[in-house]
């Protein structure tokens, strides 16, 4: 019994850190309309920036964050400006074509700049990475699993908060609405969606932080990391950002309850309930149980 | 003249990560054909190295090109073999760590280049798919570092039956290599004998799970397995809850790096680590980088190494000596040596000496049976087709390491001395193995 409890806040844990790393994702497909498909190389350039930073200065990754989330907010304006705005002019595939070579210049050239070397944040974190808070004799809770989930939580909650309760927010809603008719009422469209793609890469700054402290990461991690954002985006309702969270936990739990059954059933239960998810939204019609719609939601 | 290449690209897509490599190996194809002009003539010999140098398994990679770079300021010269004087080249590729890729590479080396011997090098991603389209095309091939079983027998050779490969040659560690060094790692240090293995479902896994397993388990070490788990679970809290209530003293696992760093650390987290005394890892663990990006949790973890520069032997293609070789590596780099870089020079070694041994090394036949008969000291140690398990396969060491925490004043973080030399007496022991929480 102690076990499957065990693995299910383990699950919950780890869930938090899937919603943590799916925020910037789901952020800009439900205002920006763009699945960015350079989502995870992104992270890690942030975790480089941080690595960086911490190995060369001996800056602490929190402090260095401070560094870093500004200049990622950079990146998203000029990424808005140079690449995003431009391949949303072709139509709705073309930003997924884009963002897809970005993430291979992206990977290509931190390998050139890096090398292949497996890098990890955790070093320099003290024992933050694997202390933990001892429950009863078979439960075990990571501290650093548990401030991700913080983060997590404050992160989705706070974005929406912004969105509903700022004018910002509004005007970045209202611009994704209808960019058109928001120039109307002297609303700078092009100026929105460049703040919103600062803000998305801050979001994905932060994700590359906690993904370099939990984890290991070399230039050509971000692959791997973007099918689970994905899941936990889709499973939650791709654009709620608090569906995120819950996408990040369902799939989270789903994985390490798959795990105790049969340890090779880790991925493919999160894979399952992945699946059954989308199944469920496409046909909403046929279940009692109304799902929220793959259709974008007011956030 | 990197024509054809530029075509090959154009054919089958500019796809991911192939751009800035294949603007390299455009580069290369146009250095290199400055001497098509020689590659009429009899007397150039081509020699194809086909490693992973990015991708993945780019940790392999990341040594070959100092080694290269060794290796043809020895041949600048050419080689005499039997009175002729042949200039050398060498044909160096990246497979990507992706074995179309790999396979594509080797049909180019072997139709347009017309390589006279291949050497495919690091991890069965690579080498299998080279050596396949060697062993079809009928062009000599000698391959290292990877388990010899996967090669043989993961190629559709069958136990007891006499050997497929006509062109294909093998050296390197095997199952029965890791045994002896594991049985004589694990009795170091007095444990419980309780072993929790966490293997992965994949070629590694499988093959260490069906293949090593057992044999320790008739050494007297209790295996505890909760089973295969996928690559790239991110979560392992049920096979830690298994080897805490089994009590395992000792781990072992074959895992991808990434997934070892986020089970470790789970591991400490959830109360395991602290009872263990031997954490004996293969696979990760291999390079520098895969220790220290795990912090203070690296120190003490046990390891295996295929060539350590502690091995007395010297490179008979260069003349330099184990220090030498890693010393020189960490002048040019600045970073700290890896094993890595004597198992490639080791490739080179044996290879030039099948060359040099062969009736006539334009003929591919000949380099062939070279191949099969081919008995060298390399500087990871003896290469002998003659005598080996199984045909095409001479099997090699791999010796018991510890990656420890250096003395203060040390050029690098980690020191990494010898602990046991069951497959390889000749290579003195620097260190006694130390308990993984001491």
């Amino acid at each position: 019994m102690m076990i499957w409890l065990n693995q299910i806040i383990q699950g919950v844990l780890l869930g938090g850190y899937y919603a943590l790393i799916a925020c910037g994702l789901s952020f800009m497909f439900s205002v920006m309309r763009i699945i960015n498909l350079a989502h995870g190389s992104l992270a890690i350039l942030a975790a480089f920036g941080l690595f960086v930073l911490a190995s060369r200065l001996g800056l602490s990754p929190f402090l260095g964050l401070l560094i870093v989330l500004p200049a990622m907010a950079a990146v998203g304006w000029l990424l808005q400006r140079t690449v995003l705005e431009r391949s949303l002019r072709g139509g709705l595939l073309v930003p997924i074509l884009s963002t897809f070579g970005l993430s291979i210049v992206i990977d290509n050239l931190l390998f050139q700049q890096f090398g292949a070397d497996t890098r990890s944040l955790a070093p320099y974190i003290g024992d933050l990475s694997y202390s933990s808070w001892a429950i009863t004799d078979d439960i075990d809770i990571g501290q650093l699993a548990v401030l991700t989930l913080a983060a997590a939580i404050v992160l989705l909650g706070g974005l929406q908060l912004f969105l509903t309760r700022t004018s910002l927010g509004r005007a970045i809603r209202a611009t994704a609405e209808d960019p058109d008719t928001v120039g109307l009422i002297g609303i700078d469209a092009r100026r929105v969606n460049a703040t919103a793609a600062a803000i998305a890469m801050v979001t994905v700054g932060i994700a590359g932080a906690f993904l370099a402290m939990r984890a290991t990461f070399n230039p050509y991690s971000g692959g791997q990391q973007l099918v689970f954002a994905f899941e936990a985006a889709v499973i939650g309702g791709a654009g709620s950002l608090w569906g995120t969270l819950g996408g990040g936990i369902v799939l989270g739990v789903a994985q390490s309850i798959g795990a105790q059954i049969d340890p090779q059933g880790f991925l493919i239960t999160g894979h399952v309930v992945f699946l059954a998810v989308l199944f469920a939204r496409l046909y909403p019609s046929r279940f009692a149980l109304q799902l929220p719609r793959l259709r974008r939601q007011p956030a | 003249m990197g024509g054809s290449v530029l075509t090959g690209m154009l054919h089958d897509g500019l796809t991911r990560r192939r751009m800035i490599a294949g603007g390299g190996v455009a580069g290369l194809a146009m250095a290199a054909g400055g001497r098509r002009a020689f590659a009429a003539s009899e007397n150039v010999l081509k020699i194809g190295f086909v490693s992973p140098r990015t991708g993945a398994l780019a940790g392999f990679g990341q040594t070959d090109g100092y080694v290269l770079e060794l290796a043809r300021k020895s041949l600048a010269k050419g080689l005499t073999i039997g009175g002729k004087t042949y200039e050398v080249v060498i044909l160096d590729r990246d497979s990507q760590s992706d074995p179309s890729r790999a396979s594509q590479l080797a049909k180019t080396l072997i139709n347009s280049d017309q390589v006279d011997l291949m050497l495919p090098i690091s991890a069965p991603e690579t080498i299998n798919p080279v050596a396949d389209a060697c062993e079809a095309a009928g062009v000599p091939c000698l391959s290292t570092v990877m388990p010899w079983e996967a090669w043989y027998y993961g190629r559709g050779a069958k136990p007891g039956q006499p050997s497929p490969f006509k062109w294909t040659y093998h050296f390197g560690f095997g199952v029965h290599e890791f045994l002896e060094t594991y049985v004589s790692q694990w009795s170091l240090i007095p444990t419980n004998r309780k072993v929790g293995v966490l293997y992965p479902n994949d070629a590694d896994g499988n093959a260490i799970r069906h293949n090593l397993a057992p044999l320790l388990a008739a050494k007297g070490f209790t295996i505890v397995d909760p089973g295969p788990y996928e690559d790239g679970t991110d979560d392992f809290s049920a096979q830690i809850a298994v080897f805490k209530r089994a009590h395992c003293e000792i781990f072992n696992s074959f895992p991808l790096p990434p997934d070892f760093a986020a089970f470790w650390r789970q591991a400490t987290q959830q109360g395991y680590a602290r009872h263990v005394k031997i954490c004996q890892v293969a696979k990760t663990g291999l390079f520098p980088s895969d220790i220290t990006s795990l912090g203070r949790l690296g120190y003490n973890i046990a390891s295996a190494a295929y060539w350590h520069k502690a091995f007395p032997y010297t490179s008979s293609l260069t003349g330099i000596g184990g220090e030498a070789l890693a010393n020189g590596y960490e002048n040019e780099t600045g970073k700290m040596w890896t094993q890595q870089l004597g198992a490639s020079l080791a490739l080179l070694d044996a290879g030039v000496t099948a060359l040099q041994t062969s009736s006539d090394p334009k003929n591919k036949a000949a380099v062939a049976h070279a191949l099969s008969v081919l008995k060298t000291i390399t500087i990871a140690g003896k290469v002998d087709f003659t005598d080996g398990p199984v045909p095409n396969v001479s099997p090699g060491p791999i010796i018991g390491t510890q990656w420890v925490k250096a003395p203060p004043g040390s050029r690098f973080k980690l020191a990494y001395p010898v602990t046991e030399h069951a497959t390889d007496p000749n290579v003195p022991i620097g260190a006694k193995l130390i308990p993984y929480n001491a």
